[in-house]
């Protein structure tokens, strides 16, 4: 467990540290980028607001527009702030956020589908279009 | 070791080499050049620097909370319609408080990223007051979120109402409680920065943190999109 | 002032639980008593206490899970007997508040404080020499992870004198969990015992998967890695996913608990399935990350003893890979029955089966292994072969299982209950006693006595058949689990043939222990003097045994897929070994008392969360984030040791080879 190298890029020639910069670039560069990285994120997130709130695109495809939306913006904080690109050097970063993909989509789309399989035939209250499911005025 | 810069710390000289038989079995250090670089899927170089395993352990660490922000996002998406009588996403949330406190995280986020420069540059100065305008807005968004959830419960709309709301709390809540972790831990960064400079322990510190903050941002895109532009009836 | 906690906790009127809390007070306060008058604590306190060494710290996890799995077997006995005895009219000697608590300490015990520790344990102390590195990714985290784990055991012991444990079964679900139903303390004994255990787990996970992929010896590249490697590499990417999911779920149960929140309850639109659903995406993982490094370890066992390569390294990679994956896909098949309908129960079931397929080409592998080979029929051996047999009976059960309509009739009986055992002991325990046996000679420089190891698996061999197939047989007679008290007298010769089969595993329970104890005392000649006594082919063989502190005073240079193996046949072939090599300083990790003082800390925090402290929650939070605080701000994070004491404690590694050689001319070691 020697200490190899305490310095800020460290010589690794063909793996990156998530979140390192690749260490060519210059300070310039490297303000740019978090620059552009920026831009595009607000970019986005003004089209979300603006998709929620407007009448833009046809009501039942919102949500999809919405979802779209937000993977491209957790896109571009991964490329722009967190330097995870798919570069040789990123493999073992991009694999390990694979892998917590994957991870999260079993949960959560194993899990809506489940719920709502049992909710349905075990007949919740939550599930029957009567009481306790509906929208109600808000009382206390 | 005296001479010979391509070979590897510690190897023996290539005239040495050339003179004595090659074992290739030797429990010992290399006996050839080579790639030097750290272990990746070859394993050639070795043990990796501090910097990548530091980094890359809690990378690792962050996906497993991003697992676990799922597994309170699966519970919102199954409980997200029990509001037992009680008050719904579309009448509850403001649009514009979340618009706020996006904009305040997301600069947030993206002034972090200046002070990682700002450390590459070993400028203490930037360093710190980054780091300072990067806690600013955390903090920014904390105070609007704790005074949603406070008008929350004074209304009648607390945690406690419904399910639905339960789940939104703890959803929104944990995010939160991760934000204030973040900002303790930052406060804890730039008095180390301010004492001990930019050695390697506080640069992989920092760049811990950094990852951590970046990613409770991109949990936020998540969170904005499902439970607040979704949930307030898009 | 003290919250709920009040002199009423402490169970005057059982008398079980306070003997045997009485019991356990005084075995501990004479240890504590002994080691004070012996002046043991600067040795505990530097050597094992505050040791971030990978090897220390695997140790002291192994001796944790051997306690808890004591206290599980225990429990377990007291569950054989009462069933036994509570037939018909008899009522036996453990009122259901009590045998409820019993079940649930058992089986929460057993697999979180008695399994998991073990193979943590066992993953420490192997992966980091195997790899040919010195110590894990974050040694002092390592040090924190098992104090962790210690704490969260402590608390549940705790439970037995002072309140209660859980009875709603090892998985707390809903709305018997809720505070409408159990309103008492027991929960929260379990819900923050396993919470604090949980991170400890957690960062075990982070640590091993980080050590594998980015700190192996030069030259090892991914398929050169000894295969226990490669399964712990996949359990431990199942604690990154899976665990998250446990914190959360309990978390959820937590809220609901202590603030009223309306997750799981029966009001306000909580949905109890949900517990159900999201505790099983955790559990069923939960047991792959228990058997994979089984299956590891029997891996290293069956190649050793027949002295081959392990038959077909690269399928065996690509299975477990497989089966890490497949894990997360199979989860609902705990729970066919609660509803979710034919199509998604089709789909889990045929899941499950395919998740089998993996599992059946390793043990294909492993019996390949030994085809042509020259076996040597070591205990590690026994327990390995015992494994084979067990394990495939209790995997076709399960397949069995898998099927839903078969799983409708079976559910909750017995038949699962022998089923869930069957491959529980039969993969994972056995497989730690294989471990046990192949390798504490080099964890502590000697061997154990074959004789009594030997003697010890037979008991427990045929012990555990005596005492499951009845079970088996029960769940097919219509028997559910988890009864107090037995209504159908027909039940009457299976219980008891039960209850005897428990006394064997006693005797080998007995056994084991003695075999240590003789271990122990006649360590002189059993003494393993060149730190390879079983003609060994990973790296961790060419270490002397105990290893140094550093483990190699050289990282290996590897070159061929098993490491240490063509080392050794230059060595023996030249009857030399390769040159010395170059001596230099080394740096390692220094000692750190974080882990136990955060460990503190947190057994503080847990309890005055159970017990609605809240002076005292206030008081151990700000102890632990002080404690992370003044270990930031550490200055020294490593000592040195000189290149003459690396030399010094090569050199004699080297002699004693030599001299090894020396007086076996032309002979493998074993």
């Amino acid at each position: 467990m020697s200490a190899t190298d305490e310095g800020l890029h460290g010589h690794d020639y063909d793996d990156l540290a998530p979140g390192d910069e690749p260490p060519a670039e210059g300070l310039g560069a490297a303000v740019r980028g978090y620059v552009l990285g920026f831009i595009l994120a607000t970019a986005l997130t003004a089209a979300s607001f603006y998709v929620a709130t407007h009448n833009v695109v046809w009501e039942p495809s919102a949500p999809a527009a919405l979802v779209t939306l937000a993977i491209a913006q957790m896109g571009i904080h991964l490329v722009f702030f967190l330097h995870i690109t798919t570069g040789p050097d990123n493999t073992n970063n991009v694999l390990a956020l694979g892998f917590g993909v994957l991870t999260v989509g079993l949960i959560l789309g194993g899990s809506v589908w489940i719920m709502d399989h049992l909710n349905t035939h075990m007949m919740t209250l939550q599930s029957l279009p009567a009481a306790g499911g509906a929208e109600m005025s808000m009382k206390p | 070791m005296t001479d010979a810069p391509a070979t590897p710390a510690g190897a023996p000289p290539a005239s040495a080499l050339a003179r004595r038989p090659v074992d290739p079995h030797a429990l010992g250090h290399r006996t050839h050049g080579g790639h030097h670089g750290p272990a990746t899927g070859h394993g050639e170089g070795g043990p990796a620097s501090k910097r990548i395993t530091v980094a890359y352990g809690f990378w690792l660490f962050l996906l497993s909370d991003i697992v676990m922000f799922s597994a309170f996002f699966a519970a919102y998406a199954v409980l997200y319609r029990e509001y037992a009588g009680g008050p719904t996403g579309r009448q509850l949330f403001e649009i514009p408080r979340v618009a706020w406190e996006t904009a305040f995280l997301l600069i947030s986020s993206f002034v972090s990223g200046l002070a990682a420069v700002a450390m590459q540059a070993r400028n203490k100065l930037w360093t710190e007051a980054a780091l300072l305008v990067t806690g600013l807005f955390g903090a920014a968004f904390l105070f609007l979120e704790m005074k949603e959830f406070a008008e929350l419960v004074a209304a009648g709309a607390g945690p406690q109402r419904s399910a639905f709301l339960s789940a939104f709390f703890a959803v929104v809540g944990c995010h939160g409680l991760h934000v204030t972790a973040g900002l303790l831990w930052l406060g804890t960064m730039m008095a180390q920065v301010w004492v001990k400079g930019f050695r390697g322990t506080i640069q992989r510190r920092m760049m811990c943190f950094l990852l951590f903050w970046h990613t409770l941002d991109i949990i936020w895109v998540a969170l904005f999109t499902t439970v607040y532009l979704l949930g307030a009836g898009a | 002032m003290f919250g709920k906690l009040t002199w009423q906790a402490i169970p005057y009127d059982q008398p079980i639980p306070l003997a045997a809390g009485a019991g356990v007070i005084v075995i501990a306060l004479a240890v504590l008593v002994w080691i004070t008058v012996k002046g043991h604590w600067p040795y505990l306190w530097r050597e094992w206490i505050t040791s971030v060494d990978h090897k220390r710290i695997g140790v002291m996890y192994c001796l944790l899970g051997v306690l808890m799995l004591i206290r599980g077997f225990i429990d377990a006995i007291m569950m054989r007997s009462q069933q036994a005895a509570a037939i018909g009219g008899a009522h036996g000697y453990l009122p259901p508040e009590h045998y409820d608590q019993i079940f649930t300490a058992h089986g929460t015990i057993m697999i979180l404080f008695g399994a998991m520790p073990l193979v943590i344990g066992l993953m420490n102390f192997v992966v980091p020499l195997q790899l040919g590195v010195r110590d894990v990714a974050f040694p002092t985290f390592n040090s924190v992870g098992f104090w962790l784990s210690a704490a969260g055991a402590l608390l549940v012991n705790l439970s037995l004198v002072l309140g209660e444990f859980a009875r709603t079964g090892w998985l707390p679900y809903p709305p018997l969990s809720e505070t409408t139903y159990t309103p008492g303390v027991g929960v929260d004994y379990y819900l923050w015992a396993v919470q604090i255990s949980g991170i400890g787990t957690l960062i075990t996970g982070v640590n091993i998967v980080t050590t594998i992929l980015k700190m192996r010896a030069p030259g090892m590249s991914y398929l050169r890695m000894p295969m226990f490697c490669w399964t712990s590499l996949a359990s431990c990417l199942l604690i990154i996913a899976a665990f998250p999911v446990l914190t959360a779920t309990l978390a959820m149960l937590t809220l609901d608990r202590y603030l009223g929140f309306h997750f799981f309850t029966d009001t306000a639109g909580g949905n109890q399935m949900m517990f159900v659903n999201l505790v099983w995406v955790w559990g069923h993982p939960e047991v792959y990350i228990l058997v994979l490094p089984a299956f590891g370890i029997y891996s290293e066992v069956f190649s050793t003893f027949s002295g081959k390569p392990l038959f077909g390294y690269r399928s065996m990679v690509v299975a477990t890979m497989l089966i890490c994956i497949v894990s997360f896909m199979v989860w609902l098949h705990h729970f066919f029955t609660m509803g979710a309908g034919a199509d998604v129960n089709a789909v889990f079931g045929i899941a499950s089966s395919i998740i089998a397929v993996f599992t059946g080409v390793k043990i294909y592998n492993w019996v390949f292994t030994m085809y042509g080979g020259r076996v040597r029929f070591s205990a590690a051996m026994y327990w390995s072969l015992g494994f084979i047999f067990t394990f495939i009976i209790g995997g076709v059960t399960g397949v069995l299982l898998a099927v839903p309509p078969a799983d409708f009739l079976l559910h909750n009986s017995m038949f699962l209950v022998a089923h869930f055992h069957n491959v529980i002991v039969g993969g994972v325990v056995f497989a730690v006693f294989a471990a046990f046996e192949y390798w504490f000679p080099k964890a502590f420089g000697f061997r154990l006595h074959e004789g009594l190891g030997k003697a010890a698996f037979w008991f427990a061999f045929v012990g555990f058949w005596v005492t499951f197939t009845p079970l088996y047989i029960l769940g097919l007679l219509g028997m559910t689990r988890r009864l107090q008290h037995i209504d159908v007298p027909e039940w009457r010769p299976w219980l008891y043939v039960s209850a005897a089969g428990v006394i064997i595993l006693i005797v080998g329970v007995v056994v084991q222990v003695a075999q240590l104890v003789v271990s122990i005392r006649h360590r002189d000649e059993l003494r393993d003097v060149t730190g390879d006594p079983w003609d060994g082919r990973s790296l961790e063989w060419a270490t002397p045994s105990p290893p140094p502190m550093f483990n190699f005073a050289v990282l290996p240079d590897v070159r061929g897929e098993e490491a240490y193996w063509g080392i050794k046949q230059a060595a023996l072939d030249s009857q030399t070994l390769a040159p010395e090599p170059e001596y230099q300083a080394i740096e390692m990790p220094r000692n750190s008392p974080t882990g136990f003082v955060t460990a503190f800390f947190a057994t503080v925090v847990g309890f005055a969360l159970i017990w609605h402290i809240w002076w005292l929650l206030i008081l151990g939070l700000l102890g632990a984030y002080a404690t992370f605080v003044v270990f930031a701000w550490r200055d020294l994070h490593e000592i040195e040791i000189p290149a003459s004491e690396v030399a010094r404690i090569d050199r004699a590694r080297r002699q004693a080879r030599i001299d090894w050689m020396r007086d076996n001319p032309g002979g493998r070691p074993a």
